[in-house]
């Protein structure tokens, strides 16, 4: 049978809209879900995806992905890769797993929400294969760890974690619900797909299958692979919806989106991502370290995309450039020392080589990271472990709900950024999270972080004990250090031979 | 004598940290709590200086005997526990 070619008739199926007669207009897309912010329909069939796809291509495609990743699973599995990897590596795996999978689902419903209220047919159009592509991320990183829950339970939080009081969880709930979940169709096009998935999900899932290949899990670098490849294709759908936006007259809307998705998906990947390349991913298999990761796929690739939208580079640009020295090494070193409120087992990557890597690739790394380091390698190397285990909480960010980290040692500069709004006291670990509450505080102000539900009473007993219980975290969870403090030893070793 | 909650940023120390202290406690010993959670954990000690404690960024220090019900602090403010001569 003849069949038209796609560039034919695609045009025209994907901007038709139908004619509503049994409802309005605005009780067919409402306002609070399409966001379409006084802008008639007209200039949202102009809505022009640059990736362009029909359905039955994107089965087969699917299909053909899958085959592909679970194919290898198969393959490799009598290859018992998990049994021999590198501790720090597992690491690595576990912590991605707990963060991501559950939240592919969450994003599924993102997608679903632009699919149906999205007024620009494109954008449905694109989304509905959105919808399925999340679902499919969801299952796959779900399917994957489920084999290894014999080896240990922390491979269990792939689906656990998201359901729980950890403290990471309620980190990365706090923002893909800000982004994905509480928006209308068109922010969630922006702030989903344009500024989180085009420069973070990238580095999260190019950055991690290049290391995996290196470590030689080629398994998991099949299965981020295919995921990525979903990502590059449903990621495109925020920058048409941004054309859109400021032709018509929101320009400074359209850049406040952005700027508040990029530097929530900037902190919640310090503590992700940072410390899985610069630290748990074994020294030999590195490809590149966390900072030069960023400066390729976020800083040039963001100015180079907002400059061809006509758009500005964040007011926080500077700030974000000079944090790539500084806040990843505190996330790292604060998950590594409240290591019993995390589902992975952190990596110390202390050791002598990897603190000269650390030092080649930030320099003034030992002077000022590694003084924090040094306390921590005596007090192992002297039976003191200890004093490298918390009594407290950190102070969290009522922004990122992370800890409010800065540069310790000889160049000491940690700040608080305070706000009082409505009597209540908030806490911030940057101009830019303090910013970002400021541009909404109806939105942010009820949130409770970890200390703020710790002080009121909601954490029994109100210790670290009963914080971990709040958290979920049984016997055979708690995280400790992925190598035994072999680290540490090695540095009596050294001393020892000299 | 009440629980009173501030929120410790330690010279030396990367993380800010949540210390209760005491509001009968006098700054030597809110400077004491707060090195607790620090010092010999990632801040090596410093025997030959005496702690003092300020608000966040303050150029002054307070009293060292002074306690923390006549300090006027809001729960959960900020305080910098800073190395001293004196």
């Amino acid at each position: 049978m003849y069949q038209i070619p796609r560039a034919e008739w695609y045009d025209l199926t994907r901007a038709t809209n139908w004619t509503y007669s049994y409802v309005t207009e605005d009780e067919m897309f409402p306002e609070e879900m399409s966001g379409s912010r006084g802008i008639p329909i007209e200039e949202w069939e102009t809505y022009d995806e640059p990736y362009k796809v029909s359905y039955p291509e994107y089965v087969a495609i699917q299909r053909e992905k899958d085959a592909g990743a679970y194919s290898v699973k198969a393959a490799l599995e009598r290859d018992a890769y998990v049994d021999r990897a590198d501790p720090g590596w597992i690491s690595t795996m576990i912590a991605h797993y707990g963060a991501i999978a559950v939240n592919e689902y969450a994003a599924s419903l993102a997608e679903a929400r632009m699919a149906r209220f999205s007024k620009a047919p494109g954008n449905r159009n694109m989304a509905t294969f959105g919808t399925l592509d999340e679902n499919r991320h969801g299952q796959i990183q779900l399917f994957f760890p489920h084999a290894n829950i014999k080896r240990s339970h922390q491979w269990d939080w792939a689906h656990k974690a998201m359901h729980t009081n950890d403290w990471a969880a309620i980190a990365a709930r706090s923002f893909f619900d800000d982004i994905m979940l509480s928006r209308d169709a068109i922010a969630v096009s922006i702030m989903l797909t344009f500024g989180f998935e085009t420069g973070f999900t990238n580095m999260q899932f190019l950055g991690l299958a290049a290391d995996a290949s290196e470590a030689g899990d080629h398994t998991f670098a099949s299965l981020i692979s295919s995921v990525q490849t979903d990502e590059a294709r449903h990621a495109q759908q925020g920058g048409p919806s941004l054309k859109i936006l400021i032709a018509n007259g929101h320009k400074e809307e359209a850049q406040k989106l952005i700027d508040v998705s990029i530097w929530r998906a900037w902190k919640l990947f310090s503590v992700l991502t940072g410390p899985i390349m610069d630290y748990y991913t074994p020294l030999e298999h590195r490809s590149q370290s966390f900072k030069e990761f960023m400066v390729e796929w976020i800083i040039i690739q963001f100015e180079r995309q907002l400059a061809d939208l006509g758009l500005d580079a964040p007011w926080f640009w500077e700030d974000l450039t000079n944090d790539l020295d500084v806040t990843h090494h505190g996330m790292h070193l604060g998950v590594w020392y409240w290591r019993p409120t995390v589902w992975w087992n952190p990596a110390a990557g202390a050791s002598p080589e990897d603190r000269e890597w650390l030092e080649e690739k930030y320099p003034g790394w030992n002077k000022t990271w590694g003084k924090c380091w040094d306390v921590i390698t005596d007090n192992l190397n002297n039976g003191r472990e200890d004093l490298t285990l918390p009594e407290t909480l950190p102070y969290v960010c009522n922004m990122s709900q992370l800890p409010i980290v800065g540069t310790p040692g000889n160049e000491w500069n940690v700040q608080d950024f305070p706000l009082e709004f409505e009597g209540r006291l908030y806490h911030f670990g940057s101009k830019a999270d303090r910013w970002c509450f400021e541009q909404d505080p109806e939105r942010y102000k009820e949130h409770q972080s970890l200390i703020d539900r710790f002080l009121s009473g909601q954490i029994q007993p109100a210790d670290l004990p009963g914080a971990l219980a709040y958290m979920g975290l049984g016997p055979g969870e708690m995280g400790k250090d992925a190598h035994d403090y072999a680290w540490a030893a090695a540095f009596k070793k050294q001393a020892e031979v000299a | 004598m009440a629980a009173f909650p501030i929120n410790s940023n330690f010279q030396g120390d990367f993380v800010m940290q949540l210390v209760p202290v005491d509001t009968d406690d006098t700054m030597d010993q809110v400077a004491e709590k707060c090195a607790y959670h620090s010092v010999n954990r990632r801040v090596a000690p410093q025997p030959d200086k005496v702690m003092r404690v300020r608000l966040h960024n303050a150029s002054e220090s307070f009293p060292r005997d002074m306690k923390v019900s006549d300090a006027n602090w809001r729960p959960t403010e900020t305080l910098d526990i800073i190395f001293a001569d004196q």
